[in-house]
């Protein structure tokens, strides 16, 4: 099993599209993808194949989650998600800052 | 006559006979198992979601394709499958497992996640609409579009020629609703009490959703109101049109360089099609957010790399990364301040550990080398003073050496902290250009906090402290032929793009949204009543008082 924690940073956290954009991703590969949103209910995993699923963990702005794979591409899965997430799920982050 | 009251969504008047949808019609179809229902709800959400991409709306086209995601999620079919079993209809069975993770989403102590319950619940329903082999409700002819509430698939999918209005009796105006009719140019009035039961017998209704009203059976009154605004409306948009291709200027032809703000690589095409003539402000705290480790310099180079392809020739203004203690990062360690915005932030990092600055300028100076940039600009944020630019340089320098590019970096300053302008004729001497952060400069120079909404009356950089320390700061870099530039909002604002302009600013970077309408209000003016109305305002008594004089001048 593959796993990893990260903090999500995008502005609205994974709502609507970044959701969706984490969604489609975690889809694309054969291994079971699982998350929990550490800074709200570790106890409930979700399957990060499932939109509703993942909304309904209401990850936010700042939030840790963790992800967990089990397969055959698990790791690849993880390293793509982690990297997705801190690309900011196609949305920016850097809005309030500066100027 | 009778008019109805309620919050303004969309603006914009029309006025046409009341509909309430059809109730879907059988369309003649079989009815569909689960499985294929499903595909032809993906399909048609798809197909809409397109036809808003193809109208320019990206943002609105994504709901309907988070939506495609909800009608496929294995969870939704697993849940309507077992109800199937057990005996349930298969439409009664997908809205009742629509409702189920509606009900689950609605129990989330976040506002943002109610409004996806809707989404969750309109999905559902266009399922149970293809089981049923249903059509979706379309309008018959022209008309407002009377409702309580209506979902963002439905208003994309109704007929836009035909959709003149929209009045709904719920709804706010940051509902996907209002949010898709504002972006389709349709006036919308939302939250209207007793609307339905009003309207139910009407012949015609009037939207204005200027004004957030509705008149039912208007009159001859309305009528010219209305007839004025589709007048004045076509000029807007003649004007705006006609100025999309043109320079950012004045009336008399005086050019203003015209930027973009950018926030990642992503937002560069749209810039570039929106007209921008270069990157004002490219903000780089994007490929630093949301990581466990500091990004290496591999990393780096190549989204910086990527914005500067796109611009070619054009400039692209990188800003250093602005980071602080507002916004914490688990690869840099701070100790907690009590205020981030006058702590350990931005360049001051680099004091204790230069390597994270040191890595970013290695990765720009990298960029540049592989993009074909011999000068790439790097513009420096939270500087203070001579020390802080000399102190940058010399990373810089090293960076350049440890790089080994024939890249010669122009290394300019953010001017956001008041010491800054004060010592500006020190500054210029060594800097390659100025741009002006008004959003921090105005907190700094005033001590209102900008996260305090309190002090929300106190952030308006039209206030004379900060006019006057731009004409300084101006007036500093003149003799030395430092160019000065706004990146902050007050370049996208209509009114503070013309006082900057009369300031002897020469370049606004902003938002690529505001472009259209910075354009109109500095084409409004010459540069001769640009410099006198900047002048008059130096001498105002506060913000707001400049701010009523320079809108009575561009309303004029």
């Amino acid at each position: 099993m593959a796993e990893a924690t990260i903090t999500v940073l995008n502005r609205s956290g994974l709502h609507a599209r970044p959701a969706a954009t984490f969604v489609r991703t975690a889809t694309g590969f054969g291994a079971d993808v699982r998350l929990c949103n550490l800074s709200r209910d570790p106890g409930r995993m979700a399957s990060a194949k499932s939109m509703l699923a993942v909304l309904g963990l209401g990850v936010g702005h700042g939030d840790e989650i963790r992800l967990e794979a089990t397969g055959a591409d698990a790791d690849a899965a993880i390293d793509t998600l982690l990297a997705l997430i801190a690309g900011g799920l196609g949305e920016g982050m850097a809005e309030a800052t500066g100027e | 006559m009778r008019t109805l009251r309620g919050v303004a969504a969309a603006p914009g008047m029309a006025a046409a006979p009341p509909a309430l949808l059809e109730p879907a019609s059988a369309s003649g179809a079989p009815h569909l198992a689960l499985d294929a229902a499903v595909t032809e709800a993906c399909r048609q959400l798809d197909r809409l979601g397109a036809r808003l991409r193809d109208r320019g709306l990206p943002d609105e086209s994504e709901i309907l394709e988070a939506q495609a995601l909800m009608a496929a999620d294995p969870e939704l079919l697993e849940a309507a499958g077992r109800r199937i079993a057990a005996g349930t209809a298969t439409d009664d069975a997908i809205v009742a497992a629509g409702e189920e993770a509606a009900a689950v989403l609605e129990g989330l102590p976040d506002e943002l996640l109610a409004a996806r319950a809707a989404d969750v619940r309109d999905v559902a329903a266009r399922i149970a609409r293809a089981v049923r082999g249903e059509a979706p409700p379309q309008l018959s002819r022209r008309s407002i579009l009377v409702a309580r509430d209506l979902t963002p698939s439905t208003t994309a999918e109704l007929d836009q020629t035909l959709l003149a209005g929209l009045a709904l009796e719920g709804g706010s105006p940051t509902a996907h609703a209002a949010i898709l009719a504002r972006a389709l140019g349709i006036p919308a009035v939302v939250g209207i009490p007793g609307l339905l039961a009003a309207a139910s017998g009407a012949a015609e209704l009037l939207v204005d959703g200027n004004a957030g009203l509705v008149m039912l059976e208007p009159g001859a009154e309305d009528r010219q109101r209305l007839a004025h605004w589709e007048t004045e409306l076509q000029g807007r948009l003649d004007a705006e049109r006609a100025l999309h291709d043109r320079p950012l200027a004045t009336a008399d032809g005086h050019r203003v360089m015209l930027g973009a703000n950018i926030g990642s690589p992503d937002d560069a095409s749209p810039a570039l099609r929106a007209g921008a003539e270069g990157v004002g402000l490219f903000r780089t705290e994007f490929v630093f957010m949301g990581r466990r480790r500091a990004p290496d310099e591999q990393t780096q180079a190549v989204a910086y790399a990527q914005v500067l392809r796109a611009f070619g020739e054009r400039p692209v203004v990188i800003r250093l990364m602005d980071i602080g203690g507002d916004k914490p990062l688990p690869f840099v360690v701070l100790d907690p301040e009590p205020n981030p915005f006058l702590g350990v932030r931005a360049i001051r990092l680099a004091e204790r550990d230069p390597e994270l600055l040191s890595t970013q300028l290695r990765a720009i100076v990298r960029a540049a080398a592989e993009a074909g940039v011999p000068r790439p600009l790097i513009m420096a944020p939270m500087v203070a003073d001579l020390a802080d630019v000399r102190r940058v340089r010399a990373l810089l320098d090293e960076a350049v050496a440890a790089v080994g590019a024939a890249v010669t970096p122009q290394l300019g300053i953010m001017v956001e902290v008041p010491s800054a302008i004060v010592v500006a004729d020190q500054l210029a001497r060594e800097v390659a250009f100025f741009s002006i952060g008004t959003n921090d400069l105005t907190q700094y120079l005033l001590a209102a906090d900008r996260t305090n909404a309190a002090l929300a009356g106190r952030q308006d950089p039209m206030h004379p402290a900060v006019l006057r320390s731009i004409a300084s700061l101006v007036a500093a870099a003149k003799p030395h032929g430092v160019p000065v530039a706004v990146c902050g909002e007050m370049g996208g604002d209509p009114a503070g793009a013309v006082i900057l302009t009369g300031l002897g600013v020469s370049e606004l970077s902003m938002g690529p949204a505001s472009f259209g309408a910075v354009k109109r209000a500095l084409a409004s003016v010459t540069l001769a009543e640009a410099q006198e109305l900047a002048k008059r305002c130096l001498d105002a008594p506060d913000a707001a008082t400049a701010r009523a004089w320079v809108n009575e001048r561009l309303a004029g």
